[in-house]
């Protein structure tokens, strides 16, 4: 297998994971009423890769 | 008057604008992804982070494609099933406790649509994920290393999608039984790990539980489970199911007292 | 015609009673104020009424089918959720047709006066647009029955008026059972006293009946000076209550009799008279005489 077509198989883990983590950014910072501090959401975000995003999502969330 | 489909509109929207209907799906795919991508570089990590002396060469069995989506699953049953019950742990237990669920019960609310509507959503929401994220390691699993049998993995894949029914009525059921969504969670955890804990430990002495559904639907890959185990154990997880959904509508409608005024 | 009636209806957490064999009737038509102190078990008793909790014991008898509203004392809603949305919701669920749900919900919101912000998320609104819409959720299905709780005590006076005037217009086709502590509102609206203390029903009747109950036949004459105030209480023969520039008389006579005398015996000596007004007691003063009374 060629190289380009394996870094083509890499790109969408790529996206996933920062598309994740931006997404999870950018709710974190609209969200007026997160479960605990919005500062260690957004550590956790940026420096646990997936788990971070997860747990904001499921746990720090709330709805709003 | 039709009150599933009011309650179920409800749902729908609820789970698209927390997200839930999209990033649930995209774990699972890139839980999928990461598995085949890993064997496929897990030569060449080891090569370059080991200090091997000169000329020593690592032999790494290839692993068979059928492992790799056995070890998607073995993700899946860690992972992904703890995703889904923190995601739905809130369901019922979060609405009394917010106070939001007061404005529905003061209302003729039927409990079975409340409780059916809920499960519907959250089981959408649990299959497809997990479809989704099957079928993305399937086509991983085919470029990197070779396919598997299409039938195989459609009857490994459905025979999954009971367990996952299995667990999101689990998880529906602790949040309308038990005070709060951290409650919820915690039981339904226990129940699920630690029940399937028990079963590898003493299942020997039985051949059909719901706890084995995963392993059964791996078998498939390799050939088929014993026909007869595996329709009792298929029977005895819709009974648990169909007994948590009555049990589920029940609690919903026996604590529904307790939502906050 | 009475559209709702209580009978010993009790709830208990354990050993604490939170409402004790309470009875009271509401007539079609009228509005009941349910006033009492903090505790006193108005919003357990709403909650039995609403169908929210179940009584430990005694009987509730209403026509189920007529419907009833209900707004809590904090209403909250699903904050993802429009008005409008829950709105449509919310009439579905109560058994408006379909048909019908959606136009009946953009009435009761103009109505309630969020029409102007019918698509807007309910996790965006203030308190008092919370009130307004948790208002609008209970009469959405135009029920015959009426319950809220404390409607308007998280408002500013502006909306308290502005809610009490909406209420008033509800009538008489809704009968209106609300709790509340901020007397003056009870006044404003109230066919109908119901008066709570530690779970029991401590007064009732109209507030006509009510004030008379508690009305002492007093007469208070206002003059110019603290002095004068002073010399006409020397000169009569009644009970007279100095109170810097005025003097408040206690005469125990039926009807008009009293002011008439007063009136006659200030044509005699009315030197810096500058007002005579018969007493009524205000309902803040009943609150609390009742509730320091018993």
């Amino acid at each position: 297998m060629d190289q380009s077509t394996i870094v083509l198989l890499l790109l969408p883990i790529l996206f996933i994971q920062l598309g994740l983590m931006i997404f999870a950014l950018v709710d974190l910072i609209k969200n007026p009423n997160p479960n605990g501090p919005k500062w260690m959401w957004a550590v956790l975000i940026v420096v646990v890769n997936i788990i971070g995003p997860i747990l904001y999502l499921v746990i720090g969330r709330r709805n709003y | 008057m039709n009150q599933f489909g009011v309650l179920f509109r409800k749902e729908w929207r609820e789970n698209l604008r927390n997200y839930k209907i999209f990033w649930i799906p995209i774990v699972f795919i890139l839980f999928g992804i990461l598995e085949p991508v890993t064997n496929y570089f897990l030569p060449q990590l080891l090569d370059s982070l080991g200090n091997l002396p000169e000329g020593a060469v690592i032999e790494l069995p290839v692993p068979q494609p059928e492992e790799i989506l056995q070890a998607v699953l073995g993700q899946y049953q860690l992972i992904g099933m703890a995703i889904l019950i923190l995601a739905y742990m809130g369901s019922i237990a979060g609405e009394r406790k917010s106070g939001t669920a007061t404005l529905l019960y003061v209302r003729p609310l039927s409990f079975r649509d409340y409780f059916l509507s809920k499960w519907l959503m959250a089981g959408i929401t649990g299959v497809m994920s997990v479809w989704l994220g099957l079928l993305a390691a399937y086509y991983y699993i085919f470029l990197l290393f070779e396919q598997v049998e299409i039938i195989s993995f459609l009857q490994f894949a459905g025979t999954y999608s009971v367990w996952i029914l299995l667990v999101i009525t689990i998880v529906l059921a602790a949040s309308a039984a038990m005070p709060n969504a951290g409650m919820a969670a915690a039981v339904s955890l226990a129940l699920v790990f630690f029940m399937q804990i028990a079963d590898s430990l003493l299942g020997a002495y039985w051949t059909f539980s719901p706890m084995k559904i995963p392993a059964y639907a791996a078998q498939w890959l390799y050939g088929k489970p014993d026909m007869s185990d595996y329709w009792w154990t298929l029977a005895l997880a819709i009974a648990f199911i169909l007994a948590l959904l009555f049990f589920g509508i029940w609690m919903a409608k026996r604590k529904a007292s307790t939502a906050k005024v | 015609m009475t559209i709702l009636e209580v009978r010993n209806l009790t709830k208990r957490y354990g050993e604490q009673v939170a409402v004790k064999d309470l009875s009271f009737a509401l007539e079609e038509g009228t509005a009941t104020a349910l006033i009492g102190p903090n505790g006193a078990g108005k919003t357990t008793t709403l909650s039995m009424l609403a169908g929210l909790l179940r009584a430990t014991s005694g009987s509730i008898n209403w026509h189920r089918e007529s419907g009833v509203g209900f707004l809590p004392q904090h209403p909250h809603f699903f904050p993802w959720m429009t008005a409008l949305e829950f709105m449509e919701m919310a009439a579905k669920l109560s058994g408006v047709h379909s048909k019908n749900a959606l136009s009946q919900s953009k009435k009761t919101l103009e109505f309630v006066g969020l029409g102007s912000v019918q698509n807007k998320k309910t996790g965006t609104f203030s308190g008092g647009m919370k009130q307004r819409l948790g208002l609008a959720q209970a009469i959405v299905h135009e029920p015959k029955l009426l319950l809220l709780d404390e409607p308007v005590s998280a408002l500013d006076p502006t909306g308290r008026r502005e809610i009490m005037d909406l209420l008033k217009s509800l009538q008489p086709h809704t009968t209106v059972l609300y709790s509340t502590h901020i007397l003056n509102d009870a006044e404003q609206m109230t066919d109908q006293l119901l008066f709570m203390q530690h779970g029991k029903l401590v007064e009732h009747g109209s507030l006509g009946e009510v004030k008379e109950r508690y009305a002492e036949p007093r007469i208070r004459i206002r003059f110019q000076t603290a002095r004068q105030a002073a010399a006409f209480a020397g000169q009569v023969s009644w009970p007279a209550d100095l109170d810097g520039s005025a003097v408040e008389l206690a005469i125990e006579e039926e009807g008009d009799t009293a002011m008439k005398k007063v009136l006659a015996k200030l044509a005699d000596t009315s030197e810096g008279v500058i007002g005579v007004e018969q007493k009524t007691a205000t309902l803040e003063e009943i609150f609390i005489k009742v509730a320091g009374g018993k």
